[in-house]
């Protein structure tokens, strides 16, 4: 079901829980009654139509408003993309890490097996910060400047540096998978590891890693089908201004 | 085993959505994506790389000719055509057709068919879940670090078919990174948690 702007936000939630972070990234907090979507976006200071867009991307797979969405200004983009970022940084991967932690503390039998869990999952999170890292750092300030450089069709040489220094092509070719860790480790949990004495919170930790799992994949759809087809455009664009 | 992967390419959404709802019940499969735009159908195939591509030939691009050779041959790529005239399987050479008539049954039978087809040419060995001994010793090289060459030299084989032992591990066991063969590696003591690092 489309999610519409009259509709009430808690409808929208009892429709697709996952919802609940997209939200929350918004800046938006539950508690809002019988508000309508365009209602609490008004309120809340966003962009309505990017709101709609967004939520029903993630909320059916084949929705995809590639010209809907191409409309919505970069920066908008980008804005959600860093919010979706530092939730993962600062909770999804803590609290998952925190939950392996407790996991090691139950039984002296389990200790080895957790200690290996445990290792990995950092190595992930390394691995996943390392790629949040050098998108925040050189991928979003390249697409903000391209979208710079198209609204005041000109370039500042600071500008140029930039343009010429990186490609979207680029940034297609190193975006690798990053999930491939998070499938390995949710295989070992599930086929090779026997729980220890705590299988209700092993079994919390598993599911956590498939919601983050789902989470990333909502996230790179974003990136990829919505942020870098726009970005190659606006670059095709400016090589016409050159 | 591997999952087969399905394209599924109609211009009528309640095709592809109902399809697809479908064949959520067969196993070993996954339904990669729907195609609504005849113009996109190469495109799509050749970048998704899919198992099986059900399509409706009036969605199938002019050069058809081209597009078989080029898409099964190479992709090795079995064609399921979605109509209501039998006589289409043979025009087209297809793999087999799927009448809009049938039953869910029947509709699962004859991609569960084409299925097991594929998975018995592609993983001739019979115990597939466990790995031999020589994979093992070939992941207890990888864990410790050594590189495709390394393991070769030290094994005395080519690395081409040090190449091939990894991807079957791969496969067997649904692991891909090599922290987390390292991990299998301890689990079944194929190696001791001191010897890493």
């Amino acid at each position: 079901m489309r999610i519409k702007k009259d509709m009430k936000l808690a409808d929208v939630i009892q429709l697709n829980y996952m919802l609940i972070p997209v939200i929350h990234r918004f800046g938006i907090n539950l508690g809002f009654g019988d508000k309508t979507v365009s209602n609490v976006c008004q309120e809340n200071e966003v962009d309505l139509n990017f709101f709609l867009q967004l939520v029903n991307a993630y909320h059916d797979k084949d929705y995809f408003p590639k010209e809907e969405l191409q409309t919505i200004p970069v920066k908008n983009i980008v804005n959600y993309l860093q919010m979706t970022h530092a939730s993962y940084l600062n909770e999804k991967l803590s609290e998952i890490e925190q939950k392996i932690i407790s996991l090691q503390s139950e039984d002296t039998e389990d200790q080895k097996y957790i200690l290996l869990i445990r290792n990995f999952f950092e190595g992930y999170k390394s691995e996943l910060t390392e790629h949040i890292m050098y998108e925040e750092n050189v991928v979003f300030p390249y697409v903000l400047t391209v979208e710079e450089i198209i609204k005041t069709q000109s370039f500042s040489e600071r500008n140029r540096e930039i343009f010429d220094a990186f490609s979207i092509e680029k940034y297609e070719e190193g975006h690798d998978d990053v999930e491939e860790k998070l499938m390995d480790l949710k295989t070992i949990m599930i086929k090779y590891l026997t729980p220890p004495a705590n299988s209700t919170l092993y079994h919390t930790i598993i599911q956590d890693l498939f919601k983050l799992e789902e989470d990333l994949n909502y996230h790179s759809r974003i990136e990829d089908k919505v942020l870098t087809p726009k970005v190659i455009l606006m670059e095709k664009s400016i090589k016409n201004l050159l | 085993m591997a999952r087969s992967t399905i394209l599924i390419a109609d211009n009528s959404c309640i095709i592809r959505k109902g399809l697809r709802s479908i064949l959520q019940n067969l196993e070993n499969s996954e339904v990669l994506q729907l195609i609504d735009n005849k113009e996109e159908v190469c495109e799509i195939v050749n970048s998704s790389k899919p198992d099986i591509l059900i399509i409706n030939p009036n969605m199938l691009p002019a050069d058809c000719a081209d597009l078989k050779s080029k898409f099964i041959n190479g992709n090795k790529l079995s064609l399921v055509l979605l109509s209501d005239k039998k006589k289409i399987k043979e025009e087209y050479k297809a793999d087999a057709y799927i009448n809009y008539l049938d039953e869910q049954d029947v509709i699962l039978d004859l991609l569960q068919e084409i299925i097991s087809a594929k998975n018995k040419n592609a993983i001739p060995d019979k115990n597939a879940d466990t790995i031999s001994s020589r994979e093992k010793n070939i992941l207890k090289h990888i864990t410790l670090g050594l590189t495709n060459k390394e393991i070769a030299d030290q094994l005395f084989i080519s690395i081409h078919t040090v190449v091939t032992h990894r991807k079957n591990i791969t496969q067997k066991l649904g692991i891909k990174s090599v922290s987390g063969l390292t991990v299998y590696a301890i689990l079944h003591n194929i190696i001791s948690m001191d010897e890493v690092k």
